[in-house]
């Protein structure tokens, strides 16, 4: 399918150019913060001539212009530069732990709230106004509208200091060792994650199921003598879930900025405190990156979930031939 | 950004129903320790005191205590910036450092001036030749003997002005010639000018002796110092571990193994702690004391600290050049009701005069109270007369109660009818220059510190910290003569002197001396209350910690 690929290959190069000019957004802004990487790391200890010091240490007495371009240059080479701060780690390798945590994170909450939602939505969009759609709307209405900390909090007085102690209420991950082998302290904040995602999901496929059964085909197909299994599995749900595929892949977007809060509660660390830490020391290099990921994962996420909305729809499908 | 103009606060009455709840508790519960530790002086045979500063009535001796274990400490603060360079590094990066480097002299638990790497130091009747001697066979965490020119190679570095040595400020007296190496155990310093600080200098944790050769350690490797824990691992901003330095000089440690991990939200560490992730905590917020008191299993730890959040009065500026105005200030501050509400009870009152553990503080000058009548008529013969509009600085970064404490001077003010519109100065900027040292009226943070080593920080025109732009010939000529006094009793006279005249003109309001808490898992056992106060109640001092 050329179309698809030329397609695919417009919607990269965009992408791309959305993280070139975010590059320069994120640098702009972080020099117009009030104090500079030297003044954070002094803090109090900040006399004039320690600040000179460093700041000549750190090359931050240079045009703004060369900053930028020696680490753009860096990139372009492969190479995200070093921490500012601290012990001088390159970036990749300071990241790089984080990235996998926070990706397990992301990973374990999509695969507790995507299957459910799909069946609950679904399900409560099919038996619509009945006892259970109510209980269901209650429910993910109540998850939309408690800010994610809430919940985690509640899940930590539930399962870990108050009630039941059965699981870690902050997740100390040993770097030393991957965060497959301590699974028991991704479940909180995963859980957490998916409670918090879940509900827009919920909420959209049985808007979707709704008007979808409602609809001249969905009629057709039952005047027809379709059985209500064929109806529901042939003709409502490929339907109602091309808006849904938006819906997911927004969600996994969002959960990749939405980890800073998770992350913060549980001490989980991964690129959210990462990125918290980076922004209040002005370790640019650190916050290039991270901001670069988020926005990569967004673009990716965002294209993937056109390009499977052409391929599962009929109409977009063969307009492309 | 001034969203806040020191209009009466709704909560405030609210607030102070819920701090005296818990004042409430406890007392309670400090009485309750009272008659433990009453019942335990009655019994003989109960008290198995050892010779140590950690032993108390209920404790074991040092012998008795059981060895092992791994302690894990929560702490917030410590981010990627840290580095495990002990001459650099303070309070929150300071904590981990502290671990592994220390001093030739210390302070112990109540700020007394005690021996450390040194065995004996000796100070010339002129007051400029400084003789320390090293303790014989300590030895580095690689082996290495400790030797005279570890310490002449470790002063040298903190002097060079292209490391970022803290200490460099506090020894403004020392050139790199002057430190001499005698024999190998043998340092003398001579000083440029007589100055009686430089002793408290070699015991600044800034001044820490490290190995000849020694660079700030890219991460774990090359941490070496004489502590008694030896660094083995150091993720930045995740956690520190240590192994027990079984060569150590001092006292245990007791456990095996130690790590310190890092928390960005004081919540978080507190579920550590509740959920045993952690075994002990440092710096527990006070709206969490009640949670630690209704838990069994848990204790609390409270150490009445030197360390000060006061308010600032630039002399120069108007309307502090007028002396009755600073004085009218320092008479509108309840200063009990101010630790009530901003410091939830937590705080022990101040008298306007900072370092309430140096020898020489005037215990027995009154204490100042609030007299909003008598503020009123100085304000008025100032010139005053219930117009006086005045900003108030702060920031979150200034100190526990910040902005809090200086919501309720605002409000304290209103009754000698001066108007104080509260200005909060985003933190990261607070301390930058241009900001910080030009504020008319402000508030900032202390540590404990003796009177003339916290004078030379602050109350001189080339002090790093001369926030309140001081100046006063009699003072100054007193204050000047103490420094070159080498006999302690001479000197102490003299320094009373000066804290007199802070008291009656100073330009410091001081309310409060912070009181610092930890929390903890009553299996662990032997934490020493210190009155230091940065980091945490008990100074760090994991090597006396064990397991019961």
């Amino acid at each position: 399918m050329p179309v698809l690929c030329k397609l695919i290959l417009r919607r990269l190069g965009l992408g791309l150019l959305t993280l070139v000019v975010i590059s320069v957004l994120v640098f702009a802004a972080t020099e117009a913060l009030p104090g500079d990487t030297a003044t954070q790391i002094l803090g109090k200890s900040a006399t004039p001539e320690r600040v000179e010091l460093l700041r000549e240490q750190l090359g931050l007495d240079r045009p703004l212009i060369v900053q930028y371009f020696s680490w753009a240059g860096g990139l372009l080479r492969g190479d995200a530069g070093r921490s500012l701060v601290g012990i001088e780690m390159p970036v990749a390798r300071m990241l790089g732990p984080r990235v996998v945590n926070s990706a397990a994170l992301m990973l374990v909450a999509a695969l507790m709230s995507i299957p459910v939602s799909l069946l609950l939505g679904s399900l409560s969009g099919r038996f619509r106004d009945g006892l259970f759609d109510a209980s269901v709307s209650l429910g993910s209405l109540t998850f939309a509208a408690l800010p994610t900390f809430v919940i985690g909090i509640v899940l930590i007085l539930l399962f870990a200091t108050q009630m039941l102690h059965v699981l870690p209420a902050v997740s100390r991950v040993q770097p030393s060792a991957s965060i497959w082998s301590q699974m028991d302290l991704l479940w909180l904040p995963a859980l957490t994650l998916a409670l918090a995602s879940a509900p827009f999901i919920v909420r959209m496929l049985r808007g979707s199921m709704i008007e979808v059964l409602e609809s001249d085909y969905v009629q057709m197909a039952r005047l027809k003598g379709a059985p209500e299994r064929i109806v529901l599995q042939r003709h409502a749900l490929p339907n109602a879930i091309i808006p849904v595929i938006q819906v997911i892949a927004l969600n996994l977007a969002w959960m990749a900025g939405g980890v800073v809060t998770v992350e913060y509660l549980f001490n989980y660390p991964g690129i959210g405190w990462a990125l918290v830490d980076a922004v209040s020391n002005r370790d640019v290099p650190v916050i290039q990156a991270i901001v670069f990921l988020v926005a990569a994962v967004y673009v990716v996420f965002n294209l993937t979930a056109d390009i499977l909305t052409i391929l599962i729809s009929p109409r977009l499908r063969t307009g492309l031939h | 950004m001034s969203d806040q103009e020191g209009k009466p606060s709704p909560d405030l009455g609210k607030l102070g129903e819920i701090v005296n709840s818990k004042r409430m508790t406890r007392r309670r519960m400090l009485q309750g320790t009272a008659a433990a530790a009453a019942l335990a002086a009655l019994g003989p045979f109960a008290s198995a005191c050892g010779g140590s500063e950690s032993g108390t009535a209920a404790s074991p001796s040092a012998a008795a205590r059981k060895k092992g274990g791994h302690i894990r400490s929560a702490v917030t603060g410590g981010t990627t910036k840290d580095v495990l360079d002990g001459q650099v590094s303070y309070i929150d990066a300071g904590r981990k450092c502290e671990q592994i480097y220390e001093q030739l002299l210390g302070w112990d638990s109540n700020s007394k001036l005690v021996l450390m790497l040194a065995e004996s130091y000796d100070v010339g009747a002129d007051g400029l030749k400084y003789t320390v001697k090293l303790k014989p066979g300590l030895t580095f965490h690689n082996g290495k003997s400790v030797t005279a020119d570890d310490v002449v190679y470790s002063f040298r570095r903190i002097l060079d002005p292209k490391t970022l040595a803290l200490a460099r400020e506090h020894l403004t007296m020392l050139e790199p010639s002057g430190i001499k190496k005698v024999d190998d155990l043998t340092v003398t310093f001579t000083l440029t000018q007589a100055n009686a600080t430089f002793r408290e200098a070699l015991a600044y944790y800034g001044c820490c002796i490290v190995p000849v050769g020694f660079d700030t350690p890219k991460g774990a490797k090359g941490a070496i110092g004489t502590g008694p824990w030896k660094v083995t691992s150091y993720y930045p901003g995740e956690q520190t571990e240590y192994v027990a330095n079984r060569d150590y000089w001092g006292e245990g440690p007791y456990a095996d193994k130690l790590t310190i991990i890092e928390f960005a939200d004081p919540t978080a560490k507190l579920n550590a702690l509740l959920s045993g992730s952690v075994d002990h905590l440092a710096v527990l917020d006070t709206s969490q004391v009640p949670t630690i008191e209704n838990t069994p299993g848990y204790q609390l730890l409270e150490a009445k600290t030197g360390g000060f959040d006061p308010y600032t009065m630039a002399i120069d500026l108007k309307p502090f050049d007028d002396v009755r105005v600073r004085q009218a200030f320092r008479l509108i501050v309840d200063r009990q009701a101010m630790i009530d509400q901003a410091l939830a009870g937590y705080g022990w009152v101040g008298n306007d005069m900072f370092s309430p553990f140096d020898p020489a503080y005037p215990k027995d000058l009154p204490q100042r109270e609030q007299d909003l009548e008598q503020a009123r008529s100085l304000l008025k013969q100032a010139g005053y007369d219930n117009d006086l509009n005045i900003v108030l600085n702060c920031s979150t970064s200034t100190g526990a109660a910040d902005p809090g404490a200086a919501q309720v001077f605002a409000q304290q003010a209103k009754g000698a009818g001066v108007n104080v519109k509260v200005n909060k100065v985003d933190p990261n900027v607070y301390w930058n220059k241009g900001n910080y040292g030009s504020y008319p009226f402000a508030m900032t943070m202390w540590g404990t510190n003796s009177y003339l080593w916290l004078c030379a920080a602050c109350m001189f025109p080339n002090s790093p910290y001369y926030e309140t732009h001081w100046k006063d010939e009699e003072w100054e000529k007193v204050v000047l003569e103490a420094y070159k006094t080498a006999d302690d009793d001479a000197r102490n006279e003299l320094v009373r002197q000066a804290f007199t005249i802070d008291y009656e003109r100073g330009a410091y309001i001081i309310y409060e001396f912070n009181t610092m808490l930890d929390a903890h898992s009553d299996k662990l056992q032997g934490l020493v209350a210190n009155n230091f106060g940065e980091g945490g109640a008990t100074k760090q001092r994991f090597n006396l910690m064990y397991f019961v």
